[in-house]
């Protein structure tokens, strides 16, 4: 549905996106994922038509990105990942303004899209939150039922319910056989919902895999506090990935299963389990390691 | 091949500006015309010659004839009318293009199933529609104000061709700031070309005005393509430089919607 071949697009040495293929197959979540910066919405940017590629091309659904990039809109729902609007506008005018301008009549999805994400289209949207704009844009990207879902970092400015509102409506429009791509720069964002997952790094993509695959390779942290010091050392010796010791508390890495590191811990008296936040790179160091001796 | 909604978007972000314009415009038209009175119009003349020639020459104060449409040739439409609708362009060029690239905005109008060429298209579209809205009025809003306070005395024929002149003049000057908006994906440069360039010729303007010396100026700007004096006279044909302002207000407008059809947007 959506083709990427060898998409150049170059801002300078590491900026942008440099030799990029991925297909992302009809009926398929693909989640696209990199740190900022790193080409997501360079890549975006091509597939909208509003960049031309200084190589290759991008295709969606039979047509060429730049020269049809009108007839792609008519099935295409797209969320910018600036959000920026008419800001002398309300949002009810914004959302009509659109919905004239796609030439949909039909405005039953649309206020069904407001109720689910309890947005409020009566006000200002140059006073309305980042969260507030996000749901606008949300809208915006749904409310013509399109085919394929063009997503930049949608969950961005939404708090946890609307996250699991939007996964909801992801998994909704996968079972109707919609074709989703969206960017993130966390695993967590996207693992509850894509398939499959590209990782691109300073505009290289270094892999693409079935998210079970990626989960399994997923490096976590666990940050372990144990009664004293001496424990904490007794562990560290046992376990066999530890990352930092710091008086009683440990920092525990696992790849995978969590079992190993479960069955180690059965034998201590453990006070606290936390799950340490990290970057992109944290996670998948071993493919942004790898492509470093690529380099 | 214009966006009708998008239009009216347009026009509702638009209009009050347009109307402020207006009623700018209306003011000066109606404060300088009734200073014309041929006593006054002496008196005047005895303080213009309190003044530094070189100043009222600079602002183009020329009175051609000692008539009515000669007065208001020299006195509104030698500095006043171009300079204020050209403020108005200036300002509503850049708003409505760059500002939505650089804003972002546009990544919402181009997510709708219209080509570049359409909206860039409609957004020209409103602003020469604005700037031809804007004469007609200052023309209508003249002959009904002259013929309120000096009944019968303008030389209508005369005084439309004059505002069809300001109109050439204003396709062309409007088209540099559509141009500059078109081209530029930010406000900042979009805003100072778009402003550089007519505030530059107004400048040169006023220095050939000033100083006959200085003739070989005139190359350097365009605003001598519109000469009042030249129109109302009817002493040298004007049809070539009416017949160029419309050749680069076509060109201006047309590479404008070209060069926004084909560019990066970094949106």
């Amino acid at each position: 549905m959506i083709e990427i071949t060898n998409l150049t697009k170059s801002y300078g040495p590491n900026k942008g996106v440099f030799d990029l293929s991925f297909n992302v197959n009809q009926g398929e979540v693909f989640g696209y994922l990199g740190p900022n910066g790193a080409g997501k919405t360079t890549t975006i940017r091509n597939l909208l038509g509003f960049i031309h590629p200084d190589k290759g091309s991008c295709v969606i659904d039979g047509l060429d990105c730049h020269k049809d990039a009108a007839t792609i809109q008519k099935k295409l729902g797209y969320l910018p990942g600036e959000i920026a609007f008419f800001d002398d506008m309300t949002g009810d005018e914004f959302l009509r303004l659109m919905a004239q301008m796609r030439g949909l009549k039909d405005t039953k999805r649309q206020s069904d899209l407001i109720n689910l994400l309890t947005l409020d289209t009566k006000g200002y949207i140059r006073k309305m939150s980042k969260g507030m704009k996000q749901k606008l844009g949300l809208v915006c990207a749904f409310m013509h039922n399109p085919d394929i879902l063009i997503l930049d970092e949608p969950t961005s400015g939404l708090d946890p319910l609307m996250q699991s509102i939007f996964v909801e409506l992801i998994m909704e429009q996968k079972a109707l056989g919609k074709t989703v791509l969206m960017s993130s720069h966390s695993f967590e964002e996207i693992e509850r919902t894509c398939d499959r997952a590209g990782i691109i790094r300073e505009g290289r993509l270094v892999a693409v895999e079935n998210i079970q695959t990626l989960k399994a390779e997923r490096r976590k942290i666990y940050q372990i506090t144990f009664q004293n010091p001496e424990e904490a050392k007794l562990f560290a010796k046992d376990y066999e990935d530890v990352v930092e010791v710091s008086g009683q508390i440990v920092d525990a890495a696992v790849s995978g299963e969590v079992g190993k590191l479960i069955k180690v811990l059965a034998t201590f008296d453990v006070v606290g389990l936390d799950v340490v936040n990290q970057s992109l790179e944290d996670v998948f160091m071993h493919y942004y390691n790898r492509s470093d001796i690529d380099d | 091949m214009i966006s009708l909604p998008l239009l009216r978007a347009t026009i509702k972000q638009n209009y009050k500006v347009f109307i402020i314009f207006l009623a700018v415009l209306t003011l000066y038209f109606v404060v300088i015309a009734q200073m014309f009175e041929p006593s006054v119009y002496e008196s005047m003349d005895q303080l213009m010659q309190t003044l530094p020639i070189q100043l009222i020459d600079a602002v183009g104060l020329k009175i051609a004839e000692p008539s009515l449409i000669g007065y208001l040739a020299g006195y509104y439409y030698g500095f006043l009318i171009v300079l204020l609708p050209l403020i108005y362009s200036i300002i509503v060029a850049n708003r409505i293009v760059a500002k939505h690239v650089d804003k972002g905005s546009m990544a919402y109008l181009l997510s709708t199933p219209n080509k570049r060429v359409k909206i860039a298209m409609t957004q020209g579209v409103f602003l020469l529609g604005s700037m031809t809205l804007m004469i007609l009025f200052v023309t209508v809003m003249g002959i009904i104000s002259c013929e309120i306070i000096y009944p019968k005395e303008l030389d209508i024929p005369r005084f439309v061709l004059l505002n069809f002149g300001a109109l050439l003049l204003h396709s062309m000057l409007s088209g540099i700031g559509f141009l500059a908006s078109c081209f530029f994906n930010d406000t900042k440069n979009s805003l100072g070309f778009g402003a550089g360039f007519p505030i530059f010729f107004l400048l040169v303007q006023m220095l050939l005005n000033a100083n006959e010396r200085l003739s070989n100026l005139r190359y350097l700007t365009l605003l001598t393509l519109f000469n009042p004096e030249a129109i109302i006279g009817g002493t040298a044909s004007v049809l070539p430089s009416f017949i160029a302002m419309f050749l680069l207000a076509v060109i201006l407008y047309g590479g404008a919607v070209l060069i926004f059809s084909r560019k990066d947007l970094s949106i």
